[in-house]
């Protein structure tokens, strides 16, 4: 038993490690007020940049950076749209997805099938001799050790500092963050591009370290489940962190079940973890009545007069 | 439920000689369009002292403070501030000379505490520290006497309690004049003494508070100087001590001189379209009475009595209690079950752009919102042709500019869209009529013709006319009922001379 489970939970954390960044991404975008439907666009676009710009210095943690730039520029094309065009958040998110697909399966051409050096699990010493926990846990590359105090810092961020008080204000009340004589528009640009900077840390670690090889369609559909778990997870990075592991295990295990060789269609199991995003969702919703996004979410800044 | 029992905790307290103004209007006038909002203004504001300023809907309470709160930019008149003139540009400039406002719908971070929201922009330092904004907040609140717990997130609050934050987000800011836009319209009566306790005890710490109410009790209560305003003037100001009865300062607020005169034939009365029999819920008590085809009854009060409610349950918005109310001879229930009720009922709210129009659609879909009979094809087509040339016809016929059928709703000045409203409910040959504030907000010539539409329309319908313009009911009904805390105080024949005279004690609540 032990010996099917315990490395099946490895493999949950270590699928949903790029879902629960994305996650944060999107969480920290959406506190600030804008809805950014791209993240699927965005983690394609950043998974290439960062296979490109590893591939070609040589430096992993490089092509980490690149992903994370990537996805911080798309961000900031999301945010002009949105908050200094004005422009619709749901159309220019989509349009968002749509661009960065397209770009990856354009660009990448070239790299698909190429290896770039990426990044290897590095047992943490003593953790990782824990029975059980330590393998599930600390036998993994070190962006999922990241992803381990990710959430903690997230979460202090915006309990415990002053920035992260005035981009929940922007996101949930504009008008009065204005009144207190905050900036709502650059807070806002911040939220996004800080966003777009998780998301594509999401996004580098699909072809850094979960493949380190190039292939199409890498994203997978992260992205839109990442904008489905930050409903689920209320907007805190707690919850993230159980729904991005949920949504992992089930990936794990529908791969586990096709390798072990069931009568059950491979296509069925592989809408297993979407189905249960689905499922999941309708939950949160019954249950989650009295929990609301941010308040302003989705709409935008209308200049005063 | 508690009373509303606040009474001066050091009684009348007369102005200092030699006192200055913080704050002076000086003859500060605002126009929208053709409507005079406020008309050569004049007012001083002190230091320590509470000055209420009392007036119905639409007399120009808001546009003056949002005025003084920097919102809107007088057009004449200067507002001056320890002597000097000062303009604002923006509601920013307003809070740094000094002025904050606590609006009716509050400016708050619903998911972040009460301290993160006071200190909002002000926290000091990158880092904060949740028990020491606490603290702060927690010592400005014991300050004021104001209970709350500053670690309360704010989506947990009463509506009091959230009025708390905002005045301990302006108390932070150091402002120096308060204002309150009908600050006790969400407040339970425990709530509003606590709160005037709260403002009293700020004009002990030399803050001026102006407290802008339509009701008469607790204006009496609070204030060291009432303002009434009326139709965009100061009609007088008032020392609270020298004030006979709740009845003179509710006839002073309402007036008394007749503006505009209607000729009133008397029309042939018929059955009733509507009976309200024993009405008791939904904040009335006890309400009975009838309105006939041919007639028209008005419903006068202060605003807030309980005339939403009642208008509600008859347009069918609320569901009455069990056999209360009937319409066209049949209850409720049945009355609404069927749809001949849009056949024969009309609306005409008080919410023109919001409640009777689409402010995105024009005048033609804004007609075929509330009738399609004649317009369809085949009974699913709409026949838009058809409904245009309608349109046209009743353009031409009420004069509503700027003429152009596919004008869309927003685009009208409030005038032309009531009557636009008017015409799309008359032209449905309605039985029964309940017409709500219908000339609220206009100009006399507007006012004039939706007075003369209404009286032709008793040769079809009974008419329910909801009001808080005196003379609007004076002129128009031929009954009028008045309306205080749910209860029907008294109707009123017209005809009486003595009517005039008994409105304003039983607006008021004095029942002789």
């Amino acid at each position: 038993m032990w010996e099917f489970l315990i490395p099946l939970f490895a493999a949950t954390v270590q699928s949903g490690t790029p879902v629960l960044y994305a996650t944060l991404g999107e969480m920290m975008t959406e506190k600030g007020g804008v809805l950014n439907l791209g993240v699927e666009g965005m983690m394609a676009v950043s998974a290439l940049a960062a296979f490109v710009v590893s591939q070609a210095t040589g430096s992993p943690w490089l092509g980490f950076l690149a992903g994370g730039a990537a996805g911080m520029a798309m961000g900031a094309l999301h945010g002009f749209v949105c908050i200094t065009c004005l422009g619709n958040q749901v159309v220019s998110g989509l349009a968002l997805t749509i661009l960065g697909l397209g770009l990856t399966n354009f660009l990448g051409v070239p790299y698909v099938g190429l290896r770039a050096p990426g990044f290897d699990p590095v047992a943490v010493p003593l953790l990782s001799s824990v029975p059980g926990l330590g393998q599930v846990f600390f036998d993994h590359d070190v962006l999922i050790y990241i992803s381990f105090v990710l959430p903690v810092l997230f979460w202090f961020f915006f309990r415990r500092t002053r920035l992260g008080l005035h981009v929940t204000a922007t996101g949930e009340m504009p008008g009065a963050a204005a009144a207190a004589g905050l900036r709502p528009i650059a807070l806002r640009y911040f939220a996004v591009i800080a966003g777009g900077f998780l998301i594509g840390l999401g996004g580098a670690y699909l072809s850094l370290a979960y493949t380190h090889l190039w292939t199409n369609g890498l994203s997978g559909g992260r992205g839109w489940i990442a904008v489905a778990l930050v409903i689920f997870a209320f907007w805190r990075p707690g919850r993230a962190v159980a729904g991005a592991y949920l949504f992992g295990g089930v990936m794990a295990f529908q791969l586990r079940l096709q390798a072990m060789g069931t009568n059950l269609p491979s296509s069925l199991l592989l809408m297993l973890p979407y189905a249960l995003t689905i499922l999941v969702l309708i939950l949160s919703a019954w249950r989650g009545r009295r929990v609301e996004g941010p308040a302003a979410l989705g709409t935008n800044i209308e200049p005063e007069g | 439920m508690a009373e509303f029992s606040f009474a001066r905790p050091s009684g009348f307290r007369p102005l200092p000689e030699g006192a200055k103004p913080v704050v002076s209007l000086r003859g500060v006038t605002k126009r929208f369009g053709k409507v005079v909002a406020n008309d050569g203004i004049e007012l001083d504001i002190y230091p320590g002292r509470i000055k209420a300023l009392l007036g119905e809907n639409g007399a120009g309470k808001s546009t003056m403070m949002s005025m003084l709160a920097g919102r809107y930019k007088p057009d004449e008149g200067a507002i001056e501030v320890d002597g000097v003139p000062v303009t604002f540009g923006s509601s920013k400039d307003a809070i740094r000379a000094g002025i904050g406002m606590v609006y009716q719908h509050f400016m708050l971070v619903e998911s972040m505490t009460v301290a993160e929201n006071v200190l909002l922009g002000q926290e000091g330092g990158f880092f904060v520290k949740p028990r020491e904004m606490e603290r702060r907040v927690g010592e400005l609140a014991g300050t004021y006497g104001m209970e709350i717990d500053p670690a309360a997130r704010v989506c947990d609050l009463s509506m009091g309690e959230k009025q708390v934050v905002e005045i301990l987000k302006l108390l932070y800011r150091e402002s120096r004049i308060l204002i309150f836009d009908e600050p006790t319209a969400v407040l339970t009566p425990d709530e509003t003494n606590r709160l005037f306790k709260a403002l009293w005890r700020m004009t002990e710490q030399g803050k001026a508070i102006i407290f802008i109410s339509h009701k008469l009790e607790e204006v009496i209560a609070l204030a060291d100087e009432i303002a009434i305003l009326r139709r965009g003037r100061i009609e007088g100001e008032l020392d609270p001590s020298c004030i006979e009865s709740k009845a003179d300062l509710a006839s002073r607020m309402v007036g008394k001189e007749v503006l505009l005169e209607v000729d009133r034939e008397p029309a042939e009365i018929g059955d009733p379209v509507l009976e309200v029999r024993n009405l008791t819920g939904l904040g009335l008590t006890d309400v009975n009475f009838e309105v006939r085809k041919g007639e028209v009854v008005a419903m006068v009060g202060v605003a807030g009595n309980g005339q939403k409610a009642l208008v509600e349950a008859v347009t069918g918005l609320v569901k009455p209690p069990l056999d209360t109310v009937f319409i066209m001879g049949q209850p409720w229930r049945k009355f609404f079950a069927e749809s001949t009720w849009n056949r024969s009922m009309c609306y005409i709210p008080e919410d023109r752009l919001g409640l009777a129009t689409l402010r995105n659609l024009n005048l033609v879909d804004n007609l075929l919102l509330t009738t399609r009979k004649g317009f369809t094809r085949k009974g699913v087509l709409l026949d838009k042709k058809r409904a245009e040339r309608n349109t046209r016809r009743l353009v031409e016929e009420y004069d509503i500019r700027p003429g152009r059928i596919h004008a869309l709703a927003w685009q009208l000045s409030g005038g032309n869209l009531q009557k636009a409203v008017l015409a799309r409910e008359l032209y449905r040959q309605p039985r029964f009529i309940v017409a709500e504030q219908p000339t609220q907000g206009l100009d006399v010539s507007a006012t004039e013709e939706v007075w003369r539409r209404l009286l032709a329309a008793r040769e079809m319908a009974g008419v329910l006319l909801v009001t808080g313009d005196l003379n609007e009911a004076l002129q128009l009904a031929d009954r009028i009922a008045v309306i205080y805390r749910g209860r029907i105080l008294g109707m009123l024949p017209t005809a009486d001379d003595d009517t005039p005279g008994r409105i304003g004690p039983l607006m008021a609540g004095v029942v002789e």
